[in-house]
């Protein structure tokens, strides 16, 4: 007999009748220890050591580092004793006087902004991701890396370019295009609303975009076998396409009215108060209201529900349930000249306002030698940036913060994708809401919640003394990119299977290997692509950079503007040429670098369908 | 060298307080090939993914080759165990070349590069994949995919080769052919195999020991013969092929028999019955074999039914029985063909009929 079950030899049946005795260790005297084994045993389930340390620390570090900033700067506003910033544990008080004075100005400002800009982000990426993604635009295939060109770069610098065109000493007027009333234009609430919904334009492609992918050919071949004409065609299929448009707008809204970037330079520069701009006044102005700040921070989080709420209402109770295994691929639409002639001239148009004319200001003013009426060109900003250290060191300084970041976070965000991705636990449920709650936080309002829980007493008294150094900042930067990094990962993680890694362990691969070799390459593209979007979100990031940065050392983005702020626009400008241009290295020689070194194999994923 | 398998009351839970084996004891000599099979959630995966190491037993002990490799203590990780393993879904690494995928089971042995691709295109040749050993798997077919996982399984020589329904993924004509293939390679490699699959005429046509599991207990294990003839439980001869079940009066008792009648008018039968019936009624579950059609006014026949449906199956006809009072048998064969409403006669064969208690 080659297999005998224990109690069902020769096909007899195992368990009835003759269940096996426990080991004679399980007698009276050792059932304490018996029942504490086995509950130990119920505890740990067969988890590895690894995974039993690893997991409360992640936890540790995420609870630490994420929940308890966020909670405090939402906390403060009703209890400012809990954080010895007054006498009061309860207390709406500083939440009444957000909604008075100059703070409900700068709220009301906010929203309406918003939502213009969130509409006007619609009205110019609807466009543009149906000319690209359903008809043969010339030069389409550059659209998607143009898109993530805009959303890269920090709001600040077009702000500053437009600025640097429109000022009443600016380029223009050294141009001898004397236009008051275009200065008064975007000197305002109308270049704050350009700027802003220029900015959502990316998301509203990328909902826009995912959203017709998903809607197959067979929706409009069927309309048209019913006898609609083109625009019927499209009044009766644009409504499928309904959480789509919700969502770029809720999208477009959350990322104009957390943006600091704008309300810090064109914005706070014209005298039209946000927000967000408000909330750093309350902090860095003297003497400093935290509480006030925090209730700031309050409404502003309860801004951006607004939108979601809206969403969430408008598609309560239907089904957009269009993908399916039998949706067919849409044949592109062929456009006439004079349609071609017409998309082409509305997509230049569109890069020349988002990126041509605020890259025209910057890097003419950067090459402006002084600020007088004269428009002579010199590079004496550029000698200026390379021989003060004072000036190219914030430089040096933000690459070095991106680098590290960056390969922290994707290391932290490929773990924290990972156990998303498992999907089993109620911990990766609690994970999912609080990245999620992280990434909808503006950034403003996480920083301050950084200097209202690391600049509490408890921590002198500790010995640890975080608060405006440069470990706390980087620390920021980190927990702040690794939400939207985990979540950027988790659709790739989502699609490993888990065999990749078994496979390579049961074929003589230890952990380490079986990870280096069965798993990461396959995702190898998304991390790179992660590793990318948070050095360049980092490099020239503005609003934690304010808040947190330790005095003797700032980063690029604060030293910009001091230097503008200070008058020093020409080195200002350079060194925000400058950086941008180094963003642009580092990109170029990472995806250089990926496809020169990468192993072939490595770079066929995810590339499918490309030839 | 093939590999013994000892395993000692395993049980396993899942955090969360699911118990997904409980108590499982099997041997295993060396060399044979054992399928594990039982419906989904019935803890086979489960057991062979104790066996490969990727999951931990919370209880109990495993042994490979006389070494104890899971027990509560101590836990042989995957790498170290010296087996290999045919996934469900290939796991076929797709950044890697066929060949590079097939190699990957050769680094344990720490034989030089050379070899290593000798012993590669070897194998490949071997499950007839010379010519595509450069191509990356998503340049392959299902099949191709299968055997390019199943050439990595057994290029390494190991003693111990696990098989994760290796089939589910192909087309039924495929799946034929696959499993032809996957019994002959493996049987070259004179390992010991355990596959897992939910499909007993796999199991049965690959099997030189059959276990069955129900809810993460071993319910039963011998040969595909015994299994078929003795079905230990009801869900066993369930779970292994049944024309249909029927309620019998038990008439009379002998010595491992009993005498049954399926209706109040039919002709009785004597069942072997393993398990003592004391009750006035009992359960018979019959296999299809055991069923065949006779004329219905031939008072030679145990019951008598319509014909609800027939199927042609190339060497005769599936038929499916209506039969008053005991609801309706199938996958009852004749050579000739009954046509649907016909009221037919059917005559039972003791020895595929199996007595339980009601």
């Amino acid at each position: 007999m080659a297999i005998t079950a224990e109690d069902a030899a020769g096909g007899s049946a195992a368990g009835t009748g003759s269940a096996r005795q426990g080991p004679a260790s399980r007698g009276p005297g050792g059932r304490g220890l018996d029942w504490l084994g086995s509950h130990l045993r119920r505890l740990t389930a067969g988890r590895p050591t690894s995974e039993l340390i690893g997991r409360p620390l992640f936890w540790l570090l995420l609870i630490l580092f994420i929940l308890v900033p966020c909670a405090s700067s939402l906390v403060l506003a009703v209890s400012p004793a809990m954080f010895d910033q007054g006498s009061q544990w309860f207390t709406l008080t500083y939440l009444g006087q957000a909604f008075s004075g100059t703070t409900a100005i700068a709220i009301t400002n906010s929203l309406w902004v918003s939502a213009a800009a969130a509409g006007l982000g619609l009205v110019i990426g609807f466009p543009i991701a149906w000319l690209t993604n359903r008809t043969t635009l010339p030069g389409r295939r550059f659209v998607p890396p143009s898109m993530w060109l805009v959303v890269l770069l920090p709001s600040w610098l077009p702000a500053l370019g437009w600025e640097r065109i429109v000022q009443a000493d600016g380029v223009m007027y050294r141009l001898g295009l004397n236009w008051p009333w275009f200065t008064h234009l975007i000197m305002g609430p109308g270049g704050v609303v350009l700027l802003l919904g220029l900015r959502s334009v990316p998301f509203t492609y990328l909902a826009i975009t995912a959203g017709l992918a998903g809607l197959g050919q067979e929706f409009e071949d069927a309309a048209r076998v019913h006898g609609a004409g083109r625009a019927a065609t499209l009044r009766l299929i644009w409504p499928m396409l309904a959480p789509a448009i919700w969502s770029a707008l809720a999208i477009g809204f959350a990322e104009a009215i957390s943006d600091f970037g704008v309300a810090a330079t064109l914005a706070y520069n014209s005298n039209f108060t946000l927000a967000t701009y408000q909330l750093y006044a309350a902090i860095n102005n003297f003497p400093p209201s935290f509480p006030a700040a925090s209730a700031m921070g309050a409404l502003l989080v309860a801004a951006v529900a607004i939108p979601l709420f809206l969403q969430a209402r408008a598609l309560r109770g239907r089904s957009y349930r269009v993908l399916s295994g039998r949706t067919r691929q849409p044949v592109r639409r062929r456009l006439s000249t004079r349609g071609k002639v017409s998309a082409i001239g509305g997509m230049a148009l569109f890069y020349f306002v988002a990126l041509g004319v605020p890259g025209f200001g910057a890097v003419s003013a950067s090459l402006l030698a002084d600020y007088g009426g004269s428009f002579s060109i010199s590079l004496v900003n550029f000698r200026a940036l390379f021989h003060q250290a004072d000036q190219f060191g914030p430089l040096e300084r933000s690459l070095a913060y991106g680098v590290i970041v960056a390969s922290v976070t994707v290391v932290g965000g490929f773990i924290a994708a990972w156990l998303l991705a498992q999907r089993r636990e109620k911990s990766s449920r609690l994970l999912d809401f609080l990245l999620l709650a992280a990434v909808a936080l503006p950034s403003v309002v996480f920083a301050a919640g950084y200097i209202f829980a690391f600049n509490l007493p408890i921590w002198s008294s500790l010995g640890i003394d975080l608060y405006q150094t440069t470990t706390l900042l980087v620390i920021a930067y980190i927990a702040s990119s690794l939400p939207t990094n985990a979540r950027v990962l988790v659709g790739a993680v989502s699609q490993l299977q888990p065999s990749l890694r078994d496979a390579a362990r049961t074929h003589g691969a230890g952990e380490l290997t079986a990870w280096a070799r069965g798993v990461l390459p396959v995702v190898s593209r998304p991390l790179t692509m992660a590793w990318l979007l948070t050095f360049c979100g980092i490099f020239l990031e503005l609003p934690i950079s304010q808040l947190l940065y330790a005095p003797s050392n700032p980063p690029a983005s604060v030293a910009i503007q001091d230097n503008l702020s200070n008058y020093h626009f020409g080195v200002g400008m350079a060194q925000s040429v400058f950086a941008v241009c180094i963003a642009l290295v580092a990109v170029a020689l990472v995806l250089g670098g990926y496809r020169l070194l990468a192993p072939a194999g490595w770079r066929r994923i995810g590339a499918a369908g490309r030839g | 060298m093939a590999e013994s398998i000892a395993i000692r009351n395993a049980g396993k839970e899942y955090p969360g307080g699911s118990q997904a084996l409980r108590e499982v004891s099997l041997d295993v000599e060396p060399g044979t090939f054992l399928v594990l099979l039982g419906p989904s959630g019935s803890g086979k995966t489960t057991l062979l993914r104790c066996l490969a190491g990727i999951e931990r037993v919370s209880e109990g002990q495993i042994s490979i080759g006389g070494k104890v490799v899971a027990s509560g203590a101590v836990h042989v990780p995957p790498e170290r165990r010296n087996l290999s393993m045919v996934f469900q879904d290939y796991a076929l690494w797709p950044h890697l070349r066929v060949r590079e995928n097939v190699a990957f089971a050769l680094r344990r042995q720490r034989i030089s590069k050379s070899a290593a691709t000798g012993k590669t295109l070897d194998m490949l040749k071997r499950v007839g994949l010379g010519a595509l050993a450069e191509r990356y798997p998503n340049e392959l077919s299902g099949g191709e995919q299968q055997r390019v996982a199943l050439a990595r399984a057994l290029v390494a020589d190991t003693g111990l080769i696990l098989c994760d329904e290796p089939l589910s993924n192909l087309d039924a004509d495929l799946r034929e052919r696959m499993r032809v293939e996957i019994s002959s390679l493996v049987r070259e490699a004179k390992a010991t195999t355990v596959y897992i699959t939910h499909d007993q005429a796999e199991a049965f046509a690959l099997a030189d020991q059959v276990g069955v599991l129900e809810r993460g207990r071993l319910v039963q294990a011998g040969t595909p013969e015994e299994i078929y003839a003795k079905p230990a439980t009801p869900f066993v001869a369930r779970f292994t092929g049944l024309a249909g079940e029927l309620e019998v009066r038990v008439l009379g008792r002998a010595d491992g028999a009993v005498e049954v009648a399926p209706g109040t008018s039919a002709r009785p039968l004597t069942v072997p019955a393993p398990m003592r019936i004391d009750a006035q009624s009992a359960l018979m579950l019959v296999r299809p074999t055991a069923v065949s059609l006779c004329d219905a006014g031939n008072g030679d026949h145990h019951l008598a039914g319509t014909v609800a449906d027939v199927a042609f199956r190339g060497r005769g006809y599936d038929h499916a029985i209506d039969v008053a009072g005991h609801g309706r048998l199938t996958g009852v064969f004749a050579r000739t063909r009954a046509d649907r409403g016909t009221m037919v006669g059917l005559r039972l064969d003791p020895a595929g009929c199996h007595i339980f208690p009601a």
